[in-house]
């Protein structure tokens, strides 16, 4: 069996059109990108995610119904994995000026309940969390570990036996799962995931991920310098350019889009990109590598002739390699699960568009770069 | 065939070696599947049995029979620690971020904080948070600001700011020490399975706790308040006896038979266990009456099978194997037992085992005091140095005035005893009174190395300083999402070879069968790789082995497309393979080259999962490259040369 056999298409003569469809794919996703915005994961936002396992289906209409009147303002849930399952997110770092009274009271009567007409004081009261203290160290260690047991956060101030003081969180997530725990009855949960990031990791992340995307179209810049003529590296460079772009431009696109396809950017998105980077180069390296070959055969020939050739010549290599990749892909999106999934998405659409600039990006910038400077692009 | 008998040779050696490495994992997934059958089995045995029992109380009874499988079966925890690790998000488990407050630090070590130093502080934090320099150099700058000098509230008079800029900076460093071992003491003590505590940059705790899903439990152990306590050993005269007590209460309870199904189920393992050994190992009749005294006296002294004293030495101290440490805090928690032992004492354990000559794990385990002599917040500094006449790692220990009063009573009236220094309920050192100490100067000598020493000094220090450490970063998986992934993971990998080689096949015909089954050579010394390197693997690290999948017959793509190309131009089958590899193989070379740097930017670039990621794409590009380069070439070639037909479809 054999596709694209004997082609012989004059790909190079059309790449103004194909200049035009990348330009109109790159600025579809530019004004996405400025008007819709990115969706960033928790990773790089900072913020709380919590998963919960239902012991039965969970309408998920009515966990967002009872989260949404909670104070915390915009809050996003979703299902996760089967219909047991509830992702609930929020940016906040730290409980609402409004909510915090509640969240008070909210501990000051469980410890009321334990011991009731127990004297008490706060002795600090910060965003995360307050500090109590109690008239003797027997109290105080009844009372952490009563609340521990409540499902509070508790713990002692300090593990001298002369003690008075314990220390109450008072988080995004302790307020979200005490409020179903009393809200949604008769369906128990479980916590099965739970992530939270302060927002300083969240920029530095941030920072590492384009610092890492960089260093790496630079790293196979020089690369490819080395190993083939620098205007060579530079085409290919820039089609991975292109590929990231394009890529990005459609996850502000499609985010939201797609029901059931959670299109955040986290870490492995930004592993996606930078498996992409390595991987889409692959494609352009192929064509590349024949030029090199032709162009020792072929001497009088032009260049533009060349490049036709070899892109013709290895259109079914580009094509099949591409495809065999998707196919893995394609199941891990289809079976990798929710955690997968943004993961899978992005390789799925970055290795068509990677290819797709393989063949009609790269080269085409190689052509365009020798016709302007008039000068005889060579290998070594 | 001599020409390839290299390859061939190289080739099986690799298989030979993949699987080898893999045996343990196998073994691993085997032993703990039936292992979860048998303790499910004796939970509801014990729950059966003694239906009032607390949870807990039969957690633990389940946990003493599963230390005896696991003694009684040593290949157990051997192929546990071989086989390939698997991630937080696999396996479930929790990693956190710590750290350390440096703003409520100095507000601690502060002399006589005001309003005015309240006031800069928090506005030196709230800067802090914007900008990447510390906390300690914005509050110089801030007191430098408004004239202040530094000595206002921090070392003494003398000193200039420079001076005391130093101080801080150095406290605020150790202060990440400190957090880092008060909780990996507590992390040692509670039982965790390959925790794994590390450092990141200056001001970070990186925690990852596998397969602790009980938050609320894992958080307690989290922070950095301890508790540093000075505590009485006993004598050897007092603690013998009570051991021989214990002994005896011991004895007459399997004696007696059952009085909880457990302690009985424990000791009858023990002794079949004991059984299978004497017959396997030994046949001649002397040393099986060796045996048979042995186990009388296991029959007649179960506790001091289990905690062996010293007969030469002039302390009770018993040496506890690890293995027996479960068994051991078990029946010092039972209420009979508990009868016998003397309400003002108590039995502890070292906070770290040694090793013994054989290899064992060994805790020393002291009778002291429950009432501590003195607690931590006595102590004002200690600094582990070489003491110059011996030169040997002391410890230097100062007290303040209050602390060093009682000290000097206290150490006065117990010359020649010990005195155990313990943090959390371990002792790490039990330092014999010399003589009285008076003015709250001690040296503690002892330590048998510099880092020992080291340790001590920091474990003083965490009594009387703590360390606060804020969470940054926090990520709990559970363990059935987990089970979850591995499972989706492992289907996703085997539907994608399916598919993948089924192109193949279809495509390439007899070379596409080639390469799909050199495919599963491929999987398998990734696997392989990943056992022998000791990598964890992960979520992502699943979803590299299936983009592995598809970017593995990349080359073998690469290769057949070029000997298609060769064979149009007339050549014969023999000499189309040739050029086919030579040629394809600088375009393969460099398309996985470049694949291969990102992934180690990647693996610099990311934490956890997304290494694991990095991990097995750069291994499965190297495997790759050999199953294209090396196995599929040399196939053909055994192949062509036998006058096999190929088709390359």
């Amino acid at each position: 069996m054999r596709v694209f056999h004997n082609l012989n298409v004059d790909f190079l003569g059309k790449r103004k059109f194909f200049y035009m469809f990348s330009l109109a794919l790159f600025l579809i996703g530019l004004l996405n990108v400025v008007f819709r915005g990115l969706s960033f994961g928790i990773d790089f936002k900072g913020g709380s995610e919590i998963v919960l396992q239902f012991e039965k289906q969970i309408d998920i209409t009515q966990v967002r119904g009872n989260i949404e009147n909670i104070g915390l303002g915009n809050v996003e849930v979703r299902t996760f994995g089967g219909e047991t399952g509830a992702l609930i997110r929020t940016e906040l770092q730290e409980l609402p000026k409004d909510v915090y009274p509640r969240v008070v009271k909210n501990v000051e009567d469980e410890i009321k309940s334990i011991i009731p007409n127990v004297a008490f004081n706060v002795v600090e009261k910060t965003s995360t969390s307050i500090t109590y203290s109690f008239p003797n160290p027997d109290t105080t260690n009844l009372v952490s570990e009563r609340l521990l047991a409540a499902g509070f956060q508790s713990g002692k101030v300090s593990e001298e036996p002369d003690n008075t003081q314990i220390d109450v969180s008072v988080g995004i997530s302790e307020w979200i799962k005490e409020n179903l725990r009393e809200k949604i009855t008769g369906n128990s949960f479980r916590v099965i995931k739970e992530d939270r990031v302060g927002p300083k990791v969240g920029d530095e992340l941030k920072r590492d991920a384009v610092i890492a995307v960089f260093l790496s179209l630079l790293v196979i810049l020089i690369y490819l310098g080395f190993r083939f003529k620098f205007v060579f590296a530079i085409g290919a460079v820039a089609a991975l350019f292109h590929d990231v772009l394009i890529t990005l431009g459609l996850y502000a696109a499609l985010y939201g889009v797609i029901p059931g396809l959670n299109l955040d950017i986290d870490l492995s998105v930004v592993a996606a990109f930078l498996t992409l980077v390595g991987y889409s180069i692959n494609d352009t390296v192929i064509v590349f590598d024949r030029v090199r070959e032709n162009m020792k055969i072929h001497k009088t020939l032009p260049l533009m002739e060349i490049i036709n050739k070899s892109i013709n010549q290895t259109m079914s290599r580009t094509i099949i390699t591409a495809f065999t990749t998707l196919i893995s892909v394609f199941v891990l999106l289809l079976l990798g699960g929710d955690v997968l999934r943004a993961f899978a998405f992005t390789l799925f659409f970055g290795i068509i568009i990677g290819t797709y600039s393989s063949i009609f990006v790269a080269s085409a910038f190689v052509l365009e770069y020798a016709e302007k400077t008039k000068k005889k692009v060579q290998f070594s | 065939m001599k020409e390839y008998r290299f390859k061939i040779i190289l080739i099986l050696a690799f298989t030979a070696l993949s699987i080898y490495l893999l045996y343990p994992t196998f073994q691993d997934y085997q032993n703990n599947k039936s292992l979860t059958a048998t303790l499910e089995a004796t939970r509801d045995k014990v729950q059966k049995l003694n239906p009032d029992l607390s949870k807990d109380q039969v957690e633990k009874l389940v946990t003493l029979v599963e230390d005896s499988i696991k003694i009684a079966d040593p290949s157990i925890l051997d192929a546990r620690k071989k086989r390939v690790k698997l991630g937080l998000d696999l396996q479930g488990g929790m990693r956190v971020v710590l750290e350390v407050n440096t703003g409520k630090l100095l507000e601690k070590i502060a002399n006589n904080p005001d309003d005015v130093f309240k006031k800069v502080l928090a506005e030196a934090q709230k800067e802090a948070l914007k900008t990447d320099e510390s906390v300690v150099d914005i509050l110089g700058r801030k007191f430098l600001e408004r004239n202040i000098r530094l000595s206002r509230y921090y070392g003494t008079i003398r000193q200039d700011d420079a001076e005391i800029m130093d101080e801080l900076t150095k406290s605020s460093e150790d202060a990440v020490n400190r957090a880092m071992e008060i909780i990996r003491n507590r992390v040692d003590q509670y039982g965790v399975s390959e925790p794994s505590i590390s450092r990141q940059g200056s001001r970070r705790i990186i925690v990852e706790l596998p397969g602790v899903a009980k938050e609320e439990e894992a958080k307690q152990l989290l922070q950095g308040t301890a508790l540093l306590e000075f505590r009485l050993v006993k004598d050897a005269e007092l603690t013998y006896p009570i051991m021989q007590r214990i002994d005896d209460v011991l004895a007459k309870r399997t004696e007696s038979g059952v009085k909880d199904s457990l302690g009985n189920d424990v000791a009858s393992l023990d002794t079949t266990t004991k059984k299978t050994d004497t017959t396997s190992l030994t046949d001649s009749t002397s040393q099986l009456s060796e045996d048979e005294q042995r186990a009388k006296f296991q029959v007649e002294h179960p506790f001091f099978t289990a905690a062996v004293l010293n007969p030469q030495s002039p302390f009770a101290d018993a040496y506890v194997s690890k293995d027996d440490r479960n068994k051991i805090e078990y029946w010092l928690g039972l209420p009979e037992v508990q009868k016998v032992i003397p309400d003002n004492v108590e039995f502890v354990f070292s906070a770290k085992p040694f090793t013994s000559e054989d290899g064992k794990q060994i805790f020393v385990m002291y009778m002291v005091n429950k009432t501590p002599e003195l607690t931590g917040g006595v102590v004002t500094d200690a600094q582990a140095t070489i003491d110059q006449t011996t030169s040997t790692p002391i410890v230097n220990m100062e007290m303040n005035s209050e602390g060093a009063t009682d000290w000097a009573r206290i150490t006065g009236a117990n010359v020649g005893k010990r005195i155990a220094i313990m943090l959390d309920g371990v002792v790490f050192t039990a330092p014999n009174v010399k003589g009285k100490i008076p003015g709250g100067r001690s040296q503690i000598e002892g330590s048998e190395s510099m880092e020992e020493a080291k340790l001590l000094e920091i474990v003083l220090k965490a009594g009387a300083l703590p360390a606060p450490v804020d969470v940054i970063e926090e990520r709990i998986v559970g363990p059935s999402l987990g089970q979850d992934s591995i499972s989706s993971g492992f289907s996703s990998a085997m539907i994608g070879y399916i598919l993948v080689g089924l192109f193949m096949i279809i495509y390439y015909r007899q070379a596409g069968t080639i390469s799909a089954l050199t495919l599963v050579l491929v999987i398998l010394f990734i696997l392989g790789i990943l056992a022998g390197f000791g990598a964890t693997l992960t979520l992502p690290g699943i979803a590299g082995i299936v983009l592995t999948i598809g970017m593995a017959v990349d080359a073998n793509v690469l290769i057949f497309e070029r000997i298609r190309e060769e064979m149009a131009t007339g050549k014969t089958m023999k000499a189309s393979i040739d050029s086919g590899f030579s040629r394809a193989y600088s375009a393969i070379i460099d398309s996985n080259i470049t694949t291969f740097f990102t992934g180690i930017i990647l693996y610099q670039f990311g934490t956890g999962p997304i290494q694991g990621f990095a991990l097995t794409l750069m291994i499965g590009i190297a495997a790759t490259l050999f199953g294209a380069l090396v196995i599929s070439r040399l196939v053909l070639d055994v192949l062509v040369s036998r006058g096999v037909k190929i088709s390359v479809g």
